[in-house]
């Protein structure tokens, strides 16, 4: 094995030492040219050259191969192309042709090899083809060495012809034929091996020459093949040592499994996203050194550029190890650890040693997985950038949350054209010196920024307020781009609902604290008002509380958990890392009702899980708002009655009459004129009593909040029957035991029918008792209008009211 | 540094509790005996300016005002180990020092002339506070400070800060072993204040916390000490989402919103499982702690520190569980679907209800043996049966109009007593309402001592009108 020139030479002599007793003894005919001048062209005829007998023929390239019509030309079929034919003179006996034919074989293959191997086009078959050709070149040699004995053994046998003595020599054709078929099978081996490779490289070439060693039954080829691997594979392992011992990629023919694709380009995608907000403006184009991309797209793994000596896991580690190697000393900086390993980790490989190449590899495999997880905790800090993800992009610091939205909210109420930036900044600012966001590292601190999406006509602030975690290489190899935007949707949807939250809270505070002082005091006209408004108001507190548990624990802390467990396994790649990050994220936006539980699903239905959300936070923001105008008719009407009790008061201080008809408003008949309103003492404040006690206001409020209200319980119960009755995810069902968890909304595919019907009926007598009392209400409501003082500065609507309020006196 | 919330203890019970409160709170966030912090409590996370602020060289001062009207209590906190954490300037006892007698109406007019210097010192810390939450006041309703002194200044919280939550830790009596005579008159007067002035009501029933000391901790008659602890671990607990903010609940409204449907029903009643000897002295080795276990035993009536019985009616307006230590949600999400499929809890017919759950951190400061801890405070109907007893108590000693002398030589009663009966409306309608709360028809109920429905009222306030007409 380890001679160069190669074993066809020692099958030519051992075959010589063998094939000695079979001697056939040629008889001289009269054909011309005679078996002398036949032998004695032979040994050039083997090594290609012309002779005048024999002259070789090239075959015009571009032309398809003409089948073999005559005798005249020999032709290797489905081995290897020919390039040429060789002439046979045609006068000779059938059997000397055959013999001829036979003989004719290894002349042409080796013919084609040696021009193989002599291609100076070096280039296209790499460095493996290169060394495929060298140990051709070497196999040939080998043959040439053959032909040489050959030729001395023919050159002895015609002197002994000369001297009269052919049979004695025992050189004939046909002996030539025998001792040629070892190294005739040999060549068509390197044929068929050099066909195989033509278009081949690298690693394919490797694994075609690969299977002959273990797809072929036959001894021979095996031995063959494997002689052929141990030399062409070395150009192989020298690419690979390098690249898992320093991550460099010096592959110039692209023959090695890994390939650099030739622009890390960040593919940014748009489209995902339209739903909610243009998250657009917050991509940022021209950062074009993203780790990510360096990661995910410098370096691919060719699957069918690895060559079947190795396995395809080993492959995977192999490629692993080359770009964690490479990420290390580009991205993180961190060459002088990649030095190091290179100085340990660069082994001679070979083929064959299979153990030593898997050992090592798992080795380097473990030492780079280690050192670049440590590089992504302890110096890129990624777990504190996942966990700042979580406490401020998912708002698990809620009292910096708190905060910041107390902050913003009288801004975000504005129109977005009115928002400045700075402003943000520093109401971010103040929340985090205020909250315990202070006690984070300032690298963190850094990161955290408040922006504006880009605005649409008629947005108002919340609509477009963002908070933003700027994510730098290389922890965006984690957290890419895409994850990023899909923070911002959660964060999005997260703010909305905190933001009803806070705007209940807030709301439930403002007429808690009011029922102890004025409200209390207005109980009398507005108690009951008051109660209903209170008991939908603590209904949607307890949706969008639940909601809110649903979404914070059951679901994000839920998957943090997993997500920490997964990552701090000891086994953790930073693929796995990367692929644990991206399922929290993926199952935060699927259980959050934000993308669809799966692909398959209908885009259109999940899109309503949200949108129904959005509707539903939109009918809660809508009846505070108008509890807000219950609250203040009742102020107005409270104002109202002290400084009617204060005038009549004071009157009596002055001896007068205590009341009289112009501002109690006994009088029925009083028009509704400016004069009264001039006759109050305090004018300046007198149009905004008005509005606000008018009777006709308290009446739209009433309707305006019984119809938010039903509308928000018939919204809440299609959701819940949609998410009770869907199927794919037990999460959301829990979702809606949540929600439901005394079973008081009323599905409409609910089984216990009987108990369905009740409560349908009980909510029935329950609307109409409320319809009855409002129009009773209403009734009593209007009464007055006419006998209190009006002076309306909205006269339309007193106008309307008076005219009802007649119609039902009427009646 | 938002959301403060500042603490006002009055009278002897409002005192000792407030002391154990602040000693816990002390233990939990690391600081020491002498308000610095200790050299260990270097782990962020928690939020002690909710209850505390730094002087000038850095100590943590509660924000609480301790009054009294005898200096016994105060003169213990004031030579305790944690004499030091105090703003000096925030002790109140009047120099005569008599105390109020265990009158209501000697508590309360003395609020009257010492509300000048109290004010200021409320204003002080108000001033020194960012965005003040709101009033966190500690008392009992039995004796004359906590309950009269206590009920003056709820009305005049009431007024000076009308937007601010006020919030109540209030011990009521143990009726089966009364030591004061009057307490149905102290705890009926205190009771109009607490419906009409307060936002939320913790109601801490004496008798359940001596049961559950004796009970839980095996011992024949539990000690002030003892009971006070037991107190202060609710308070603590209670008061965990605020100190260790987390997703939710993290200031008083994000945690009583949920709770309080409607202004009066804001009586709140709490658990707490299990009571070890972390929390209480000689407190019992609970072996094993789930969360279900947790969540399970916080629903048992005899968890409850309100003794009440619980009639088939009663039923749970809402509940908040704050569940401290190594709770996974997954365990809750598994207890929530048990305790429902089992029906371990009857909420109200009326409206949506549940049981919400607040996972927090734990002090990392404080060992513990149990993995999990949990206190619920709920809103639940059967709270009515106390103030029942209550009614039932003062009705027997009204009728015979005894003890009224030192409640007439008072202010408050100078022009009859009235007050009283004023008072018993309150506590009749309150009792009606919580009644009217376990009917599905609640919303549409019209009561209240002034809620006569708003067209009944109408009516009634323009008689004249409808005769006109």
């Amino acid at each position: 094995m380890g001679d160069p020139s190669g074993g066809l030479a020692h099958q030519w002599q051992g075959n010589q030492a063998n094939s000695g007793v079979p001697k056939v003894q040629l008889v001289q005919r009269d054909w011309q040219p005679s078996e002398t001048e036949i032998l004695a062209c032979l040994p050039f005829t083997l090594q290609g050259s012309n002779t005048t007998l024999f002259p070789f023929e090239a075959i015009p390239a571009p032309s398809p191969a003409p089948s073999p019509k005559e005798g005249e030309s020999a032709r290797i079929e489905h081995v290897f192309t020919p390039e040429a034919k060789m002439k046979i003179p045609n006068d000779l006996p059938i059997p000397i042709v055959g013999l001829l034919h036979r003989l004719a074989e290894p002349s042409l293959l080796f013919r084609s090899l040696e021009r193989f191997v002599k291609d100076e086009d070096n280039s296209s078959g790499g460095l493996v083809g290169q060394s495929l050709k060298a140990a051709v070149g070497g196999e040939l040699r080998g043959y040439m060495a053959l032909v040489g004995g050959l030729e001395a053994e023919i050159r002895r046998a015609l002197s002994m012809v000369d001297e009269g003595n052919v049979g004695k020599a025992g050189v004939t054709l046909k002996r030539c034929v025998v001792w040629t078929r070892e190294a005739t099978m040999g060549l068509r081996l390197l044929g068929v091996v050099v066909e195989e490779a033509k278009a081949k490289k690298g690693g394919q070439l490797i694994s075609r020459i690969h299977a002959f060693s273990t797809s072929h039954g036959d001894p021979f080829v095996h031995s063959f093949a494997e002689r052929l691997l141990s030399k062409i594979t070395t150009p192989f392992y020298n690419t690979l040592r390098r690249w898992i011992s320093s991550g460099e990629l010096s592959d110039p023919h692209q023959e090695f499994f890994v390939r650099e694709t030739a622009d890390p380009e960040p593919k940014i995608t748009y489209g995902a996203f339209g739903g909610l907000t243009n998250f657009a403006g917050l991509v940022n184009p021209s950062n074009k050194a993203m780790a990510s991309s360096v990661w995910e797209s410098k370096y691919t793994l060719v699957n069918e550029m690895v060559p079947t000596v190795i396995t395809e896991e080993v492959a995977k580690k192999i490629y692993l190890i080359g770009k964690s190697l490479n990420f290390i000393r580009f991205v993180c900086g961190d060459a002088e650890w990649v030095e190091g390993h290179s100085k340990i980790a660069s082994k001679e490989f070979r083929y064959g040693d299979t153990h030593t190449l898997e050992s090592s590899i798992q080795e380097a495999y473990k030492a780079t997985t280690a050192r670049l997880i440590h590089l992504m905790a302890e110096r890129f800090h990624l777990f504190d950038h996942l966990r700042a993800l979580r406490r401020y992009i998912l708002l698990g610091q809620g009292d910096f949350i708190a905060l910041l939205m107390e902050s913003l909210s009288s801004s975000l109420d504005r129109p977005s054209a009115t928002l400045y930036r700075h402003n943000l900044t520093a109401q971010l600012e103040h929340a985090i010196r205020g909250s315990n966001a202070q006690f984070e590292s300032a690298d963190v601190l850094r990161r955290l920024d408040a922006r504006l999406l880009d605005t649409a006509h008629g947005d108002i602030g919340w609509d477009v307020f963002t908070l933003e975690y700027k994510i730098d290489a290389p922890v965006d190899v984690v957290v890419t781009s895409h994850c990023s935007r899909q923070y911002l949707k959660v964060f999005n949807f997260l703010w909305r609902t905190k933001r009803v939250e806070f705007t209940m809270s807030y709301a439930w505070r403002k007429y808690m604290t009011g029922a102890r002082g004025v409200l209390g005091s207005v109980e009398d006209l507005l108690g009951q008002d008051w109660k209903v408004a209170r008991g939908v108001l603590s209904e949607m507190i307890h949706f969008v509380m639940q909601l809110q548990y649903y979404i914070l624990f059951e679901v994000i802390e839920a998957s943090w958990n997993k997500l920490l467990s997964s990552v701090n396994s000891d086994s953790a790649t930073l693929d796995d890392i990367i692929e644990a990050h991206k399922v929290y994220l993926e199952t935060i936006t699927e259980k959050a009702l934000l993308a669809p539980p799966s692909a398959r699903k209908n885009a259109d239905r999940d899109e309503s899980y949200l949108r129904r959300l959005h509707e539903i936070f939109k009918l809660m923001l809508s009846y505070k708002a108008t509890m807000d105008s219950l609250y203040s008719y009742s102020l107005s009407e409270f104002t109202r009655r002290q400084e009617s009790s204060a005038r009549i008061e004071t009157r009596t201080k002055q001896g007068k009459w205590g009341i009289t008809e112009a501002d109690t408003s006994i009088n029925p008949l009083l028009p509704d004129s400016p004069a009264s309103s001039n006759s109050n003492s305090h004018p300046s404040k007198k149009p905004k009593l008005a509005t606000g006690s008018d009777p006709g206001d308290l009446n739209i409020i009433r309707s305006k909040l019984s119809q938010t209200s039903t509308e928000f319980r018939q919204r809440v119960i299609l959701l819940l029957s949609d998410l009770t009755n869907q199927r794919e995810d037990s999460n959301l069902k829990m979702l809606a035991v949540l929600l439901n968890f005394n079973g008081s909304y009323v599905l409409p595919t609910h089984r216990r029918r009987a108990e369905k019907e009740k409560e349908r009926a009980e909510r029935k007598a329950r609307e109409a008792a409320q319809a009855h009392a409002q129009a009773q209400q209403a009734d009593g409501g209007l009464k007055p209008v006419g006998m209190r003082r009006g002076g309306s500065s909205r006269g339309v609507s007193m106008n309307r009211e008076g005219s009802r309020g007649g119609a039902s006196r009427d009646g | 540094m938002p959301r403060e919330i500042i603490t006002l203890q009055a009278g002897q019970c409002g005192n000792s509790v407030g002391s154990q409160f602040w000693q816990q709170l002390c233990l939990e966030h690391g600081i020491n005996q002498d308000g610095n912090l200790e050299d260990f409590a270097t782990e962020g996370g928690d939020r002690k300016d909710v209850f505390f602020y730094q002087s000038d060289d850095t100590r943590y001062i509660p924000r609480a005002i301790l009054l009294d009207l005898e200096p016994r209590v105060i003169n213990t906190i004031q030579t305790g180990p944690y004499k030091n954490i105090y703003n000096p300037e925030n002790f109140y006892v009047p120099k005569d020092g008599s105390g109020a007698g265990n009158i209501w109406a000697a508590g309360f007019a003395a609020g009257e002339k010492l509300w000048d210097d109290v004010s200021d010192m409320i204003d002080r810390e108000a001033d020194g506070s960012d965005s003040l939450e709101g009033f966190m006041l500690l008392h009992s309703i039995a004796g004359g400070t906590g309950s009269g002194l206590g009920s003056f200044m709820l009305e005049r919280l009431n007024d000076r800060y009308p937007k601010k939550i006020i919030q109540t830790y209030s011990v009521f009596p143990d009726n089966s072993s009364s030591d004061v005579v009057v307490q149905p008159y102290n705890s009926m007067l205190s009771m109009r204040r607490l419906v009409q002035n307060a936002d939320s009501v913790v109601v801490l029933d004496n008798g359940a916390l001596t049961r559950i000391a004796a009970d839980r901790l095996h011992v024949q008659s539990p000690s002030f000490a003892q009971t006070n602890q037991l107190v202060s671990t609710v308070m603590s607990a209670s008061t965990t989402t605020l100190r260790y903010p987390g997703y939710m609940h993290n200031d008083l409204v994000g945690i009583i919103a949920s709770l309080i449907p409607t202004p009066r029903c804001h009586f709140l009643m709490t658990s707490y499982t299990p009571f070890t000897s972390d929390s209480v002295e000689m407190g019992k080795t609970v072996r094993k702690t789930t969360v279900l276990d947790v969540m399970r035993r916080l629903l048992q009536p005899k968890n409850r520190m309100v003794s009440t019985n619980v009639s088939k009616k009663s039923c749970y307006i809402s509940i908040l569980n704050i569940i401290q230590g190594e709770a996974d949600p997954t365990d809750v999400h598994k207890s929530l679907l048990r305790i429902r499929e089992r029906r371990l809890a009857t909420f109200i017919p009326w409206g949506p209800a549940s049981i919400q759950v607040a996972l927090t951190k734990k002090s990392p400061y404080v060992p513990m043996s149990t993995r999990v801890s949990g206190l619920m405070l709920s809103n639940h109907t059967s709270i009515a049966q106390l103030f029942k007893r209550i009614m039932t108590q003062y009705n027997r000693l009204r009728q015979r109009n005894a003890f009224l002398e030192n409640y007439k030589k008072e202010a408050p009663f100078a022009d009859g007593l009235q007050e009283f009966d004023e008072a018993k409306a309150v506590v009749q309608d309150l009792i009606e309402e919580y009644e009217a709360a376990e009917n599905p028809n609640y919303l549409q109920y019209e009561g209240g001592s002034s809620g006569l429905g708003a067209t009944s009222g109408n009516d009634a306030r323009e008689p004249g009108r409808t005769r006109m007409e």
